[in-house]
């Protein structure tokens, strides 16, 4: 890292140029500045952008080639074919995906995200494609048997930043202590260490840590509420959300949702039929 | 006056240049949803200065501490500081960070994530000030010590008023500017769920949707912090001044 006292010197040797240089210099330099930041906007209309947060298997996540994959990836492909555009896929924190597309970074989010009326504020949604809902992680000696249970005073719930979960326990939880991480595994390895009592999480995450740690946590697998993913599109950009719509709606008639869930989730469904829990793919 | 207007120079067209970045980008401002936060903002500026100063506190200890073990004459202690100051500044902190949390204090039996986490910035801080302050003491000259020694000073005496001035007067900036990066580095800790202030930021930013709006209240909490450090450091230096 830098040592910051360098940074401070070189400004204030700036400074010390500055008399030197004549006022009409200074404001070339602006105007210059100007003009290099109002080229480098516009962006290639054939590229189809979609950012997403490539840690959340089997929907987003990379292969053994660092290549994007999984059910997310292989969506956006398929409405990059139907647009007639080259698909170019941005890896990017799920916090900072909003930002990203209100800023224009990117065209679309397909990233599990679920619908809220906050996120709604900010950006327009597509019709739902998943309708899942949230779940608990919690350590196996606990007696935690609901989000009632869990809710109680001097316990410590982990949710994943920027995530329905901790946008539910932030509305919802009066008595818990909330702590925030970055993620997934760091939350999970809370719980299977008992440093936090539970983990708050969508349905298939909770499952896929359980399985991770199947001997210091318990899987509280019935979804205590209910939300659907959408694909997140800028505000205003009505001509692509009607798009997307169809595309969806075409994608869902065609079995293109089935053959994904048949690829990707086949052991999970398997899983969540024995154990009687609802499945949502 | 003359450097007064240059200041104002150097601001103009930093501002200039900031308006035409944002101007370029379009950018929706919506500070009013982020003002609303500003409790959180504060809670974790707080949490931020409490963890620098204290990690800072242990950090000056162990750095002192090394340095000493460095001039140990028994070299299993030497070894050890040698291996300690390598294997700190050559591991990324967020690796150190997991590894400290979730092993070493797992297995210690400390829950608390606040003394983990001051701890681990003690002990990554330690290891670049123990080198800076080596580096400050390797700087007096050799013909000094003898000089020292020709006159009859102790060891003791050659310590304190021959090695430890000047050491410590080459090094300040360098321990500012450690000092500074200390301070920035913390912000690392919001992975292991400590609220400071980049983590509270966040937050913001997550519930709120904005980014920028967050984001440049934090540069300017960490900027008060670490401003005044700077300033301190120039004005010691300035004291410590003298002729050679």
């Amino acid at each position: 890292m830098q040592p910051f006292g360098e940074s401070v010197n070189g400004v204030m040797r700036l400074f010390s140029f500055l008399p030197y240089l004549s006022k009409i210099s200074i404001c070339g330099l602006g105007i210059a500045l100007m003009f290099l930041l109002g080229c480098s906007k516009g962006r290639d209309t054939q590229i189809l952008v979609v950012g997403m947060e490539l840690s959340y298997p089997p929907f987003e996540m990379t292969d053994e080639n660092n290549q994007p994959t999984g059910i997310s990836v292989e969506m956006a492909q398929a409405l990059a074919n139907r647009l007639g555009k080259t698909l170019r896929i941005e890896n990017i924190p799920f916090a900072g995906l909003i930002p990203a597309l209100k800023t224009g970074k990117i065209d679309l989010i397909i990233s599990s995200m679920s619908r809220t009326e906050e996120r709604a504020q900010s950006i327009s949604f597509s019709n739902s494609y998943v309708h899942t809902g949230l779940c608990i992680l919690v350590s196996k000696n606990g007696d935690s048997h609901s989000i009632k249970d869990i809710d109680q005073p001097g316990a410590k719930v982990a949710v994943k930043q920027g995530t329905t979960g901790h946008i539910y326990a932030n509305a919802n939880l009066k008595n818990a202590e909330i702590l925030l991480f970055d993620k997934e595994s760091a939350a999970s390895l809370e719980v299977a260490q008992g440093k936090v009592d539970a983990f708050i999480y969508d349905q298939i995450s909770i499952y896929l840590n359980w399985k991770k740690h199947s001997d210091t946590t318990r899987a509280l697998l019935n979804p205590f509420n209910s939300e659907s993913w959408s694909i997140g599109i800028r505000k205003g950009n009505d001509g692509l959300t009607t798009q997307v719509n169809q595309f969806l709606a075409d994608y869902q008639a065609s079995g293109g949702f089935d053959q994904l869930g048949d690829k990707y989730l086949s052991e999970q469904k398997r899983e969540f039929k024995k154990l009687g829990f609802p499945f949502f793919f | 006056m003359s450097r007064w207007v240059s200041f104002g120079c150097a601001i103009l067209l930093l501002s200039l240049f900031l308006h035409a970045s944002f101007s370029a980008l379009e950018y929706q401002w919506n500070w009013e949803s982020a003002l609303r936060y500003k409790k959180k903002f504060a809670d974790g500026w707080i949490a931020t200065l409490w963890i620098s100063a204290l990690s800072l506190f242990f950090a000056f200890l162990i750095g002192s501490l090394v340095t000493l073990c460095n001039r140990v004459r028994f070299l299993p202690v030497r070894y050890l500081s040698m291996i300690y100051v390598e294997l700190t500044r050559g591991t990324p902190l967020l690796v150190q960070i997991f590894f400290f949390f979730y092993v070493v204090a797992d297995a210690a039996g400390i829950q608390n994530r606040y003394v983990v986490g001051i701890a681990i910035m003690a002990i990554f801080s330690g290891a670049y000030i123990s080198e800076i302050l080596r580096a400050g003491i390797e700087g007096v000259g050799e013909s000094q010590l003898l000089s020292a020694k020709a006159i009859g000073f102790t060891e003791y005496q050659t310590f304190r008023y021959v090695i430890l001035p000047q050491a410590l007067r080459s090094s300040l900036p360098a321990l500012a500017g450690q000092t500074a990066n200390l301070i920035k580095d913390s912000s690392l800790l919001s992975v292991i769920a400590i609220s400071e202030f980049t983590l509270n930021a966040q937050e913001v930013n997550a519930i709120t949707y904005s980014s920028f709006e967050s984001f440049f209240p934090l540069a300017f909490g960490y900027l008060i912090l670490t401003l005044p450090i700077m300033r301190l450091s120039r004005s010691i230096e300035n004291r410590l001044r003298f002729e050679t």
